[in-house]
């Protein structure tokens, strides 16, 4: 088509000086060459850390020589000295899922009173410590919960203050962004929480090294003995020896098929990491609340059909995110009495 | 894709390098400039791809339909067909929830339960920018300014990665002539894009997302668990989110986009510095208010038929400007507050001399208590954060940092221009090697301040 007609309405461009486009280059050329000399191992983390698809195999592409370079050289330390000041999080915790092995695996394990829910066996429960500060946490999935939930405790006047500490875009089967081993002993140490909810599961399903160092692919039972392994461990952290306790949500069936599978496995670990503490930690069981016969976006509250999900067929909704505060807080006034 | 993540970081440089490459043969320029863009759009959703593909067929369609038309009766009807299909594609992806959510409970309370089916829609990212900019097209073909571009050129024009997602909203002919002949590559502002892409870092990163995470999140979140000076900072604390997060994406968007050749209109003036509601919207998303005054405002008359008509117009494009911005009663009731402004200060003008600081504070901080309506979850949350302000309780997010980012994102804007201006051209001025060395130091130091959550999504992609 003919542009003789256009009228001569482009935006000025900002005042400065020109250069050629070569210099554009250059500079972008020469600020990631910068980037990668100093963040190398990060770029390679990050690639490690994405979702499959292409955008992942292009990070981690570059990653992996970017990585190998960043490790032979010092500028990745000299960059993280630097900057140490501005990182909000301290990285040096003990606690992660590295740091500790697994028990010679021949041995019969020991079992423990802990492994029993009192209720189940017609006991009195023990009543723990007074509950004075609720730790909500997890991934993205702990978000709306969270709002909820500190809403309803600022609502109800007992006095429970609720700290929230979502972490979008981590997973358990990742340590990236996150070590979630690591994590949960600084909210332990520093936060202390009487009790502590924990909603994580949207971005799982990564290999993960097993016990002999071998990497192990989502979803078969090396997988889930590894992922109720770290579970485990976090669960026995935030259960503080048995002072505190832990509500720990399973995940509600996501609408995609692949996720479906990641979901069951999780769901599967989850369940079998929290024996051995059964007296401190409950289980709250998201899938048949939501999702009892596959995935559905609503369902029937009050006598009308609701959406309870995101358009990602994977979140809760504020609507879901109020029927999971409803469980929560039932299993909460049971232990606690508030 | 956002900008600041290491995948743009790859893809950028490519992409750049590609373009220049390709860039005396259109032929070959356009096509890779067009797959690259879809590629970067696709990585929210491959399938939201398929929709920007059909919006850019529907509308290169009506545009040459209204072309060819003889009379201006079927031009006006080509034209409303297309719109109609824009805002429909706009309507189901936005607003369907919220109109069978606020049906459903009409209907409840007249004890009818017929609720309309349910749907859960992802909507696709910056589907309301896009939307936008193809009604500019057709409608600047149809008012003749613009004859229709080549199917090529208009699918490069809406889907251009740098403003896809989130805009400027670029009118079509601003962008189609600079398509029409290859970009000088001997004229390429390369020290104003640096400054501006590393700007936008820093104030997507290192301020919004700061003041996000300490202060406005928690706040919003349970406004009950505070006292009246937290809220009061978390309301201004938005205020300054809000403006860094978007002016940062957009002058990130103008930064890539001069850096490839392209220039793009300014987005944001300073908007803080405004004393009136009218200077204002002159300051802020001002691509948005003019789309807003050239096709709709106007088209309802504008100022026209008298003073209840133009009250009425002004009303009306800025409830429906606040509509555009998401489906929810705060975003009515936020676009009503600037509305109302905006008559209250048309009808007092001339009659009342306060003094600049004095209309200036007034404006402001409207402007800032405005913004809860905008920031709320809900209306109940909203009213929660304004009961709060009457609650008295202790300062506990008042820290040295979060103040001094407040003070110093609102004071910024209300120094003179020509100092700030002064500084930016030596800046931009640098050579190459240090403009490269300084935006890698941005990029680590702003990348250092990133929490384990990595970085959020910017708040206009959600429109």
């Amino acid at each position: 088509m003919a542009d003789e007609r256009i009228p001569q309405s482009v935006p000025e461009p900002p005042r400065g000086p020109r250069k050629p486009a070569r210099d554009a280059l250059v500079v972008v050329f020469l600020s990631v060459l910068v980037l990668v000399l100093f963040e190398g191992s990060s770029v390679r983390q990050a690639g490690d850390d994405l979702q499959p698809g292409v955008e992942r195999d292009v990070v981690r592409a570059v990653g992996k020589p970017a990585g190998w370079v960043a490790d032979r050289l010092p500028f990745d330390e000299w960059g993280d000295d630097a900057l140490a000041f501005l990182e909000d999080e301290g990285s040096g915790a003990s606690g992660g899922f590295g740091d500790a092995r697994r028990a010679d695996a021949a041995a019969v394990p020991a079992v423990s009173p802990d492994s029993f829910d009192p209720a189940e066996l017609g006991a009195k429960a023990e009543r723990p410590r007074k509950l004075d500060k609720l730790l909500v946490t997890g991934d993205s999935l702990s978000m709306p919960l969270d709002v909820e939930l500190a809403r309803r405790m600022a609502d109800s006047d007992d006095g429970v203050e609720v700290e929230r500490d979502p972490h979008v875009g981590t997973g358990i089967s990742k340590t990236g962004l996150v070590d979630w081993g690591k994590l949960s002993t600084e909210h332990v140490s520093e936060r202390e929480p009487d009790a502590t909810v924990v909603f994580i599961g949207a971005n799982e399903g990564f290999s993960m090294p097993g016990a002999d160092g071998k990497d192990l692919e989502c979803c078969g039972p090396d997988w889930a003995a590894e992922f109720a392994y770290r579970v485990r461990s976090m669960m026995n952290t935030y259960r503080q020896g048995g002072d505190a306790r832990v509500y720990w949500l399973t995940l509600p069936l996501p609408r995609d098929g692949d996720l479906q599978e990641v979901a069951r496995s999780v769901n599967a670990a989850i369940r079998v990491a929290a024996q051995p503490y059964r007296a401190q930690v409950r289980v709250l069981d998201m899938t048949s609340l939501f999702t009892p016969s596959g995935y559905r976006d609503a369902m029937e509250i009050d006598g009308r059909r609701e959406i309870v999900r995101d358009p990602d067929g994977i979140h809760l909704n504020d609507e879901g995110a109020r029927l999971a505060a409803d469980v929560v807080l039932r299993a909460v006034h049971r232990d606690f009495g508030q | 894709m956002v900008f600041p993540s290491f995948e743009f970081a790859f893809f950028f440089p490519v992409v750049l390098a590609l373009s220049w490459a390709l860039m005396p043969h259109p032929r070959l320029w356009k096509p890779f400039v067009l797959a690259a863009s879809y590629l970067f759009y696709s990585a929210a959703s491959p399938r939201y791809c398929i929709l920007l593909a059909a919006i850019t067929l529907a509308n290169q369609l009506g545009a040459v339909l209204v072309h060819r038309a003889r009379g201006d009766r079927s031009r006006k009807w080509i034209t409303a067909a297309t719109v109609t299909v824009d805002l429909g594609a706009l309507g189901v992806f936005k607003y369907y929830g919220f109109f069978v959510d606020e049906w459903g409970r009409f209907l409840d309370s007249l004890g009818l339960g017929m609720p309309l089916p349910l749907l859960t829609l992802a909507l696709p990212i910056g589907l309301s920018f896009i939307t936008f900019q193809a009604i500019s097209y057709v409608v600047d073909v149809k008012r003749g300014l613009l004859p229709p571009a080549s199917t090529l050129d208009f699918a490069l024009y809406l889907s251009f990665f740098p403003h896809v997602v989130a805009g400027p909203i670029v009118r079509a002919r601003e962008f189609i002539p600079q398509l029409s002949k290859p970009r000088d590559p001997r004229d390429v502002a390369v020290g104003a894009a640096v400054v501006l892409i590393a700007l936008g870092l820093i104030k997507k990163v290192a301020v919004a997302d700061y003041l996000a995470r300490e202060v406005v999140d928690p706040v919003f979140g349970v406004p009950e668990a505070f006292g009246a000076p937290d809220v009061a900072l978390a309301a201004y604390a938005y205020a300054a989110q809000i403006y860094c997060d978007f002016s940062g994406y957009t002058d990130i968007a103008i930064g890539v986009a001069l850096l490839m050749g392209f220039v793009f209109p300014q987005n944001f003036n300073s908007p803080y510095r405004a004393t009136s509601f009218r200077d204002f919207w002159r300051r802020w998303h001002m691509t948005l208010s003019r789309f807003l005054r050239d096709f709709l405002y106007i088209p309802l008359g504008g100022n026209r038929g008298g003073k209840w008509k133009t009250a009425r117009n002004l009303m009306l494009t800025m409830v429906l400007g606040g509509l555009w911005h998401g489906a929810a009663w705060g975003f009515i009731l936020w676009g009503a507050l600037h509305g109302a402004g905006l008559v209250i200060e048309r009808g007092l003008r001339g009659r009342l001399d306060a003094p600049a600081w004095l209309r200036w504070a007034i404006v402001f901080n409207l402007v800032v208590f405005g913004w809860v309506l905008f920031r709320a979850e809900n209306l109940d949350v909203a009213a929660s954060f304004f009961a709060q302000l009457a609650q008295p309780g202790e300062a506990t997010l008042w820290t040295p940092v979060t103040v001094a980012a407040v003070v110093l994102v609102i004071g910024f804007q209300l120094l003179p221009p020509a100092p700030l201006e002064r500084l930016r051209l030596r800046v931009a001025g640098l050579p190459s090697y240090a403009l490269g060395f300084g935006l890698a130091a941005v990029v680590a130091v702003v990348g250092a301040t990133v929490p384990s959550q990595g970085v959020p999504p910017f708040i206009y992609f959600q429109f």
